[in-house]
């Protein structure tokens, strides 16, 4: 197999001159846009759970409830149709389906994904307890005796597996408890959540009489699975996948640019074609063997040329460790662009920029990408040593292209006082007024460390800047 | 805009519940005069129940004569020549109610099978079982045996009525 590296002069395009500086109008008309589409996803959510509740109701009315038992096993089956349908919507969520990412983003999908998962088992948990006890007290014993009957019946035993896997993807995925597992094992036990769904669905068809054959409820639900397992296979296997052989990106260079830092320079085919914007990240996996079994969300930082493509990361865990000796000419397979921390999110002609260590990568491209006036985008660099000003240069020179103010500020944070500032900065009575006179009304990009981030983001806030102008990326490896 | 998300989800949410309700009331009061009749009063006896068999045996006379040939050979649950006559099968409880069928063999296959008593739990069991027994029965007659598949969503009736067949089925001689 040979690289099919077109030799086409990688020149860089004046990107300044390129787009035309949108309007504050197009920039309203475009949030605009997307706060309707935003608002119209959650009320899809929460409609699906009432349609699944809708289901039972459709399917013999309220005349279900006239007993205490009857009662009981009604509620169990409303929570059990509900339960099922949050999980469906958590893997819609999970699907990097591209509408759903430009419209909320990759972070805000998958914490409404988590949100849903407690939500879900418990729903899902009562819905097995009830029916329990429901079925139970028809015929006159207890629960607990009642498994067994249950069992005997047929898809019981998978629909019995299907909970117990679900507990246990849920288990592992609670914070205190998925700190335990590497990644790996966590995905591992997460993929099991497939397998879950898909013993779930026969007991749902056969058992339950509100899907029963030829009803318009059991045409819903199918689709509802469809949608859902359809838009996995769609956006997490099939587009990666094919976008990936077509692309044909390998390692091109690996270069230290700093104690720990390094860039890694990529080659492919019709790199533009990914249609990525500055600041968006891609899932990637360096198919070399220490590297293949380990993918990671890294964001570019550098605008694609049509052939070339670079990424910087700093080592901090194993696997990003291990990143940095890949070999030349290593295979990479892709999955992305994700994210909203780019132009797509920008509601305002002006821009005020704030990254420190390793969190400027995602500036750099997006500064680059980003199209404004000149004199009406500022950027404050943050290191605590200068030994972390990584491509502070390339930015320096980018804005200086592109008429940018750029400030840089190197130093440790105080001690004693919360402060995102360095020691020297906060004292001589530096803030975010000073250093930003237009910040409320400019799109504020925020990129770094948690910790540190989350001291900016509330400086941020405090300004009585509208929510939805800051972007925030926490941005740890 | 995060209000209206709320409102809108307030409203689409309400507006299906009450499809769904509507739906739902409309279902039992269609079908509930005519479907409550079959289930009325239970006959334990095996001369009787031929009034019950109206909703659930539309085609009595046409079914049995297409199997009567090929059934013999292929089931072999009634290979081995039950004597003819009316069988009733145990009543079989489910927690949706007893379910009792009433099987005919005449010349050797099994020519009709009667529901004598059907789940009646609720409206919704009835609901349920009188969509699932004619697809029972003519499954049935088809296969000569009680190696029919489950009806999906009637998966107690599909037991009790098969458990109830087979009763009848034992009775009769077949082995």
């Amino acid at each position: 197999m040979s690289t099919q590296v077109r030799p086409r002069a990688a020149t860089a395009r004046p990107r300044t001159a390129r787009a035309a500086v949108a309007t504050a109008y197009e920039y309203r008309r475009n949030f605009a846009r997307r706060a309707r589409l935003s608002d119209l996803l959650v009320t899809a959510l929460w409609a699906s759970g009432a349609a699944a509740a809708a289901l039972f109701l459709a399917s013999g009315g309220v005349d279900q409830f006239s007993s205490v038992a009857e009662t009981v096993t009604s509620i169990g089956i409303v929570a059990g149709l509900i339960g099922t349908d949050f999980i469906l919507v958590m893997l819609v969520l999970a699907a990097r389906i591209p509408l759903i990412d430009r419209t909320i983003g990759h972070d805000r999908a998958i914490a409404v994904h988590r949100s849903l998962g407690k939500p879900a088992l418990y729903l899902l948990l009562a819905h097995g307890a009830l029916l329990l006890t429901g079925y139970g007290l028809s015929s006159g014993i207890n629960p607990i005796a009642e498994i067994g009957p249950m069992l005997s019946l047929p898809d019981m035993p998978l629909a019995f597996i299907a909970l117990g896997l679900l507990i246990a993807v849920v288990v592992t995925s609670v914070v205190a408890v998925r700190r335990r597992f590497s990644y790996e094992g966590w995905h591992l036990v997460h993929l099991l959540s497939y397998v879950s769904v898909a013993f779930a669905l026969p007991h749902q068809l056969s058992v339950g009489g509100v899907l029963a054959d030829g009803t318009l409820q059991r045409v819903y639900w199918i689709a509802l699975y469809v949608v859902a397992l359809g838009s996995i296979v769609t956006f997490r296997f099939v587009e990666p996948l094919v976008s990936s052989l077509r692309h044909r990106m390998r390692v091109a260079a690996v270069t230290t640019i700093a104690p720990g830092v390094t860039t890694i320079h990529l080659a492919g085919n019709d790199l533009r074609g990914l249609e990525a914007s500055g600041g968006q990240f891609f899932i990637w996996r360096f198919w070399a063997p220490r590297t293949w079994w380990h993918s990671h969300p890294i964001s570019l930082s550098a605008m694609p040329t049509n052939s070339s493509a670079r990424i910087t990361i700093r080592d901090l865990g194993t696997g990003s460790a291990q990143l940095s000796a890949v070999p030349v000419g290593t295979r990479v397979s892709i999955e992305g662009p994700y994210g909203l921390f780019s132009s797509t999110a920008r509601t305002s002609p002006k821009l005020t920029i704030i990254a420190a260590g390793i969190g400027v990568t995602p500036v750099r491209a997006l500064l680059e990408h980003a199209s404004f006036a000149p004199g009406e985008a500022t950027i404050l660099l943050r290191a605590s040593t200068p030994d972390e000003a990584y491509h502070w240069d390339e930015i320096k020179a980018i804005a200086a292209a592109k008429g940018a103010t750029c400030y840089t500020m190197i130093g440790h944070r105080p001690r004693g006082i919360e402060s995102w500032m360095s020691h020297a900065d906060a004292a001589r009575g530096v803030s975010l007024s000073t250093a930003f006179p237009d910040i409320t009304d400019s799109d504020v990009y925020l990129c770094g460390p948690t910790a540190w981030l989350d001291l900016v983001e509330a400086d941020v806030r405090a300004t009585g800047i509208r929510p939805h102008q800051i972007h925030a990326e926490r941005f740890d490896w | 805009m995060r209000t209206r998300a709320i409102l809108g989800s307030i409203l689409a949410s309400a507006s299906v519940l009450i499809v769904g309700y509507q739906a739902g009331t409309a279902v039992t009061t269609a079908n509930g005069s005519s479907l409550t009749l079959p289930v009325g009063e239970v006959t334990n006896g095996s001369t009787s129940g031929s009034t019950s068999s109206g909703a659930t045996t539309p085609e009595t006379s046409t079914a049995p004569t297409t199997s009567t040939n090929t059934g013999t050979e292929t089931s072999g649950t009634v290979a081995s020549g039950p004597a003819d006559g009316t069988y009733t099968g145990s009543s079989i409880n489910t927690r949706f109610g007893a379910v009792q069928v009433q099987l005919t063999i005449a010349g050797g296959s099994i020519s009709e099978v009667t529901a004598l008593h059907l789940t009646d739990e609720d409206g919704r069991s009835i609901q349920i079982s009188n969509r699932a027994a004619p697809v029972l029965r003519s499954e049935i007659i088809a296969s000569q045996s009680t190696a029919v598949s489950n009806v999906s969503g009637a998966t107690y009736t599909t037991q009790a009525y098969l458990a109830s067949v087979q009763s009848a089925l034992d009775q009769a001689g077949a082995s």
